[in-house]
């Protein structure tokens, strides 16, 4: 047996987890959208094939919701990486002990539970727009700080070095050296940050006003208080979209050329 | 003339430990320095002083006759060639010669022509000038840092090991480059070495450090000839420190004899111990009826372990330690 069929073998209980776990909830889930609405008993009629859910989805009530999704999914993302990364950067510059404290007093709070951290944040700030923003950065932002701080963890402090030798300010070497090898962390901690925050539930639920649903929470009023089951199929596969576009979009736009001639 | 650069009562600490301790030592314009030592002798911690890299608790350090004891790097105008060569691996080698130019604001037409000259005088191939530094070799690596280093017409060059991961030939072509790029440069150039024939074959003048100090600085024949002490004798080159009564001389004074000082065609009789075949020559150990010699002998001699021989020590050997003596035993 050749060594990369052995290995093709290792992989297979992950494949098998990943096929349970994920992609046979998103078949049926996909399934489930293509159902008519029920006309008696249950929450949709089984066998039935119809375009109807993706037809109501041009609604523009869910237009609307979509677009606040998008809009407010980008914001947590940018606002998370831009004070993950002013974290990092912190905490690169401290002592490895500091460092351990800092890191040990970032990750603290996640012990503490979500519905915890919310009511903490909703005792704190009036519910609204900036409430939930603010809920679901807290969530979010942990995660890009370990992202781009084991980044940064990877810059030789030599190269530092270097470049003050050779006459570069702060600034120049920030922006010379630092940001662009950290360029390929910040994406990475985009794209984790705008799946978490495209897919926003328990902030604008908790912390926004009725007028600051995003899909995930359209979606589950439309499942668990109206019983338009097949509906909320169609909302969460049009959720599904957009995440797959941060996925696969993200990377393409972001990425540029090396400059290779002085 | 005033020296390019100059240390007066240096001394730094790493917490407890006395590092650096009190080294006063000055390099004329254009002159090629090393600083020979083994690790921990507190050399690269000098050379980081001399950068700008840390800060001296004592004692003060000049450039030119100008006072550089708390400038930061930056403002130093000093190029140096990192151990690591510590390249930027997202430019290439073009961008990293670059760099030092373009953060000093020079016009871009100015930058791309000293780029190219630069790496035509370290004799990087134009084919491999785009290239990024992991595509590049070591040897490769080690030019694009020095013209690098070089570019930006630095006051003062510092060379951290830098053969240290290189292999044998490629070290010896390298250092002959080096001393090549420095006469044309005419750098006044400060190398950290633990390596003493990389030191003996490239320098001016060599400052041996033992243990934070400056044991000893001089052209690279004094250091040979005539070491202060048994330490520098014995770092540089084969030696025999040798007790004065062998030589009919005082039994309290040490005596350095050299092994290629030796003749086989003496009084002395002894027996080959071992024979280490290095080429032109072949290095023996000579068992004598007080002492074990270190005799350097032609390899065409052809001499065998076992066999007898008769050695004629020196009339007028160099006397390198004794009772009075410091540097004895470190």
């Amino acid at each position: 047996m050749t060594r990369s069929l052995r290995s093709g073998w290792g992989v297979a209980p992950a494949a098998v987890m990943t096929a349970i776990g994920v992609y046979v909830p998103l078949l049926l889930l996909f399934r489930l959208s293509l159902c008519a609405p029920a006309r008696g008993r249950g929450f949709y009629e089984p066998g039935s094939w119809t375009l109807q859910n993706y037809a109501r989805l041009a609604d523009p009530l869910v237009a609307r919701t979509a677009a606040f999704t998008i809009v407010f999914g980008l914001t947590v993302a940018a606002v998370s990486v831009a004070l993950g990364y002013a974290s990092a950067l912190f905490l690169y510059r401290l002592t490895e002990r500091g460092q351990r404290i800092g890191l040990a007093l970032l990750l603290l709070p996640k012990t503490a539970g979500l519905l915890a951290t919310l009511f903490g944040i909703q005792y704190w700030l009036d519910r609204g727009l900036f409430a939930a923003l603010i809920g679901e950065v807290y969530f979010v932002f942990p995660y890009s700080v370990l992202v781009l701080f084991a980044a940064l963890r990877r810059i030789d402090p030599d190269w530092l070095g270097a470049a003050r030798g050779l006459g570069a300010s702060r600034w120049q070497i920030f922006r010379r050296i630092v940001l662009p090898l950290s360029r390929p962390a910040l994406l990475v901690a985009f794209q984790l940050s705008a799946l978490w925050g495209l897919g926003s539930f328990l902030g604008p639920l908790f912390l926004g006003e009725p007028r600051h649903s995003t899909l995930s929470v359209e979606f589950h009023r439309r499942a668990f208080e109206y019983g338009e089951w097949p509906l909320a199929a169609a909302e969460a596969t049009l959720l599904l979209g957009l995440l797959l576009l941060a996925v696969v979009g993200l990377p393409s736009i972001a990425r540029q050329p090396p400059r290779r001639t002085p | 003339m005033v020296d390019a650069i100059r240390f007066e009562e240096v001394s730094f600490r790493y917490g407890a430990a006395d590092v650096v301790r009190g080294v006063t030592l000055s390099a004329a314009p254009g002159e090629f320095l090393s600083l020979l030592g083994p690790s921990g002798c507190g050399k690269t911690t000098l050379l980081k002083l001399v950068g700008g890299y840390l800060e001296p608790e004592g004692g003060r350090i000049w450039m030119s006759g100008q006072e550089m004891t708390r400038t930061p790097p930056q403002s130093r105008q000093i190029g140096m060639v990192f151990q690591n060569y510590a390249l930027f691996p997202h430019l290439t080698a073009r961008l990293n010669v670059a760099f030092g130019l373009e953060v000093r604001g020079e016009p871009a037409a100015t930058t791309a022509r000293r780029v190219e000259e630069m790496l035509d005088r370290v004799r990087l191939e134009t084919a491999l000038r785009d290239r990024l530094p992991a595509e590049l070799s070591g040897g490769q690596q080690q030019r694009v840092a020095l013209a690098r280093a070089l570019a930006f017409a630095p006051r003062l060059l510092l060379l951290d090991e830098p053969f240290a991961s290189l292999d044998r030939h490629l070290r010896d072509q390298l250092r002959g480059e080096l001393r090549r790029i420095h006469q044309e440069s005419g750098v006044t150039t400060l190398l950290v070495t633990h390596d003493q024939e990389e030191a003996l074959g490239i320098s001016d003048r060599i400052a041996v450090m033992h243990g934070g100090r400056i044991l000893q600085d001089g052209t690279p024949r004094d250091l040979y000839e005539r070491p202060r002490g048994e330490f520098v004798a014995g770092f540089l080159g084969e030696a025999n420190i040798v007790p004065g009564d062998l030589l009919d001389r005082s039994p309290r004074r040490r005596f350095l004899v050299r092994p290629e000082q030796i003749r086989l065609d003496g009084d002395r009789p002894g027996q080959v111990r071992s024979v280490c075949y290095q080429g032109a020559t072949a290095l023996l150990e000579v068992e004598t009826d007080q002492f074990l010699w270190k005799v350097r002998a032609p390899a065409t001699a052809r001499i065998r372990p076992g066999e007898a021989v008769r050695l004629a020590l020196p009339g007028d050997p160099w006397e390198c330690g004794g009772e009075s003596d410091e540097g004895s035993n470190a």
